[in-house]
């Protein structure tokens, strides 16, 4: 069976074979898995074991190995689309990371905005957290003031990109 | 006579650090917690718990009135601020002695002194506490620069009054540059702040953050309880402590000890306290501040002593005097903390939010966790996103750090991004290894930081996948739970309490 999951921006295909046996790349790779619980996987070679922890929830899954965390997406359909994945690629549209008050706007209306520019300043857990442009583009409408609280769903900065 | 019941006017780790104490003293607890923290782990582990109001922090942790009112309705005879909060509020104190409620912490008058930078310094130099050599004031003209610069000794740091992110800032190492720095610095500060107000300090080379915690009960007697090296930050807040500090040598030890001791007293100090210094890399210091609240990294020096700071400080707001074992103190071996955030240390330490779906703590020889949280427990917005405390101790640094590393990979957290792979890096950097600590550690040795993910990528996915195939979620169920289970409950047939049944 087989399965496609996003991490980050790329996505890994995998091929599962009696619900133990992962294949890459049309089986020039093979890893041979141990299932128990979710928090309990065993990754087997031989006498070798190795546990790793996975969790799904919803169409998230997070794995552990060693204190190093994975976050994988299901792929969606339709990029451009509607659903988180979607309003987190389009780098025409920036949102805050989580819902917060406005510190700092830092460009305006008109303003010319480089890839990974600070753009604004969220407090949210007592910690400033900077909003960074993902493209290069112009600033065509700012949805928030200082001072105000924002949420997730609305974007704070709204861009017309550039042409490359 | 100790307390009968204290109220912890606090939440989180510190909230269950402080029960443990409480417990340990058999003194009854008294909870207090906002909607956010209905089902928290400080909430549910009291002896009592009252919720005092939304979650944020101004309406629930903050508000003097709430905690006070809850105090006398559950007639608790004192209150334990932790850190943070209401901890180095000096009208909070004053509320508690109004009320007749002791205030487990320093008076009123004491937090205001060291609350105060300008009035707390003063009061250092009249007891010769050395402070960081430069001006007091602007500089106005040339010449008092070189006064100051002559003074202070070089290198010098001219820094932009309205200052911040490096800019309108110099480091000066000779005299002959120092008025080209000076007219530097301030054409940058104008067009960075508006202002070209700029002073000068001495300018330290490789510093390093070393506190003194120091215990001084109503009695008159004041002990330190040796260093905590606190150098590794990020966004000026400490991620890794560790006692002792590789750059503190016994007789640098009893000096800064002794300094540390004098501040105590010039503040007429009761209770917990820490002197915070910068330490160069001859080895003189400067102090900085004092803290007038227990602090986050107080484990590493429980773990090297084998005292209990917290219930020391109950015993001493009870009046008691010092304990023994604060008489005869000794270092014996190494500890190390890590504060294990929810962030993601590879986009700015921006916090993250989001429910444990799967906890575990390490375990094995030297290890403890104070944690705050639990599995299925929620992170949210509203408060600091510390969610526990790992410390190790070793009989030498190195067991320290290798126990560390193994506890760090042991440490499984699954729901929300979290630093633990970014702190088990930290105490695997060969400098980290060579003790070569210092307070821009993380920006000189981590700002091009890869969590090394790539190399595990396909493992991650295998994983993922067989996960996914085997997964079924809870509750989900036709019948009578999953049959692959072996559950004991099951095999016991008919049985009662005590007597087979007729």
């Amino acid at each position: 069976m087989n399965y496609e999951f996003k991490y980050k921006d790329e996505v890994v295909s995998v091929d599962l074979t009696d619900g133990k046996i992962a294949s890459f790349n049309d089986g020039e790779k093979q890893l041979q898995f141990e299932f128990r619980s979710e928090g309990r996987i065993y990754l087997r070679d031989g006498n070798m074991a190795k546990e790793v922890c996975a969790v799904i929830d919803g169409d998230k899954t997070f794995v552990d190995i060693d204190g190093l965390l994975f976050e994988f997406a299901v792929p969606s359909e339709d990029a451009s689309g509607s659903g988180e994945g979607g309003l987190a690629s389009d780098p025409s549209r920036l949102f805050a990371p989580m819902p917060g008050k406005i510190v700092k706007l830092l460009v305006e209306i008109g303003d010319t905005v480089s890839d990974k520019l600070q753009v604004v300043i969220v407090e949210a857990m007592k910690m400033e957290n900077i909003v960074i442009a993902k493209a290069s583009g112009t600033v065509k409408a700012i949805n928030f003031a200082e001072g105000d609280q924002c949420d997730i769903e609305t974007p704070l900065i709204e861009l017309e990109l550039a042409d490359d | 006579m100790l307390f009968n019941k204290v109220l912890i006017a606090n939440r989180g780790e510190i909230a269950v650090r402080i029960i443990h104490a409480c417990r340990t003293l058999g003194i009854s607890t008294v909870t207090v917690y906002s909607t956010a923290d209905k089902d928290a782990v400080h909430t549910m582990m009291g002896d009592e718990a009252y919720e005092i109001g939304p979650p944020s922090p101004l309406e629930s942790y903050l508000c003097i009135e709430k905690i006070i009112e809850v105090a006398k309705k559950s007639g608790a005879d004192a209150i334990h601020p932790g850190y943070g909060f209401l901890a180095e509020n000096p009208n909070f104190a004053s509320a508690c002695a109004a009320n007749k409620i002791a205030f487990i912490g320093p008076s009123a008058e004491a937090i205001l002194l060291m609350g105060n930078k300008v009035e707390s310094r003063k009061k250092m130099v009249s007891v010769g506490v050395p402070l960081i050599p430069g001006m007091k004031d602007e500089g106005k003209s040339l010449a008092e620069f070189v006064k100051a610069a002559d003074e202070a000794g070089y290198p010098v740091l001219i820094k932009a009054a309205a200052g911040g992110g490096g800019k309108g800032m110099r480091v000066v190492n000779e005299p002959a540059d120092l008025e080209t720095a000076v007219e530097g610095a301030k054409r940058e500060a104008k067009s960075a702040f508006g202002d070209d107000t700029v002073y000068l300090e001495k300018y330290i080379v490789d510093p390093r953050h070393i506190e003194f915690q120091v215990m001084a009960d109503s009695h008159g007697n004041v002990v330190h309880v040796f260093e905590r090296e606190c150098s590794i930050q990020r966004r000026h807040q400490k991620i890794v402590e560790e006692t002792p500090s590789t750059a503190v040598t016994d007789e640098l030890r009893i000096e800064m000890g002794k300094a540390a001791v004098e501040v105590t007293k010039a503040a007429d100090y009761v209770g917990a306290g820490t002197i915070e210094f910068l330490l160069d890399k001859s080895g003189k210091f400067y102090f900085l501040e004092m803290n007038t609240r227990i602090q986050v990294e107080h484990p590493v020096t429980e773990e090297v002593t084998g005292v209990d700071l917290v219930a020391e400080q109950i015993r001493i707001a009870s009046g008691y005097e010092l304990s023994d074992h604060f008489k005869n103190l000794t270092q014996r071996g190494h500890s190390i903390e890590c504060r294990i955030y929810a962030e993601d240390a590879s986009n700015n330490f921006m916090p993250s939010i989001g429910k444990i779906l799967l906890y575990r703590e390490p375990t094995g020889p030297g290890v403890r966790v104070d944690s705050g949280v639990r599995q299925g427990s929620e992170v949210g917005i509203d408060y600091d996103p510390i969610m526990a405390k790992l410390v190790v101790w070793g009989e030498d640094r190195e067991t320290a750090c290798a126990r560390m590393i193994k506890a760090l990979k042991e440490y499984k957290i699954l729901g929300l991004r979290h630093s633990v792979k970014y702190l088990s890096d930290i105490i695997a950097h060969p400098k980290f290894v060579s003790g070569e600590t210092y307070t821009d550690f993380i920006e000189r040795n981590f700002s091009d930081w890869d969590d090394g993910a790539s190399e595990l990528l396909e493992t991650a996915v295998g994983a993922a996948a067989i996960a996914g195939a085997n997964y079924r979620p809870a509750g989900n169920q036709s019948g009578a739970g999953d049959a692959s289970v072996f559950d004991p409950w099951r095999e016991t047939g008919n049985w009662q309490i005590g007597e087979s049944v007729k």
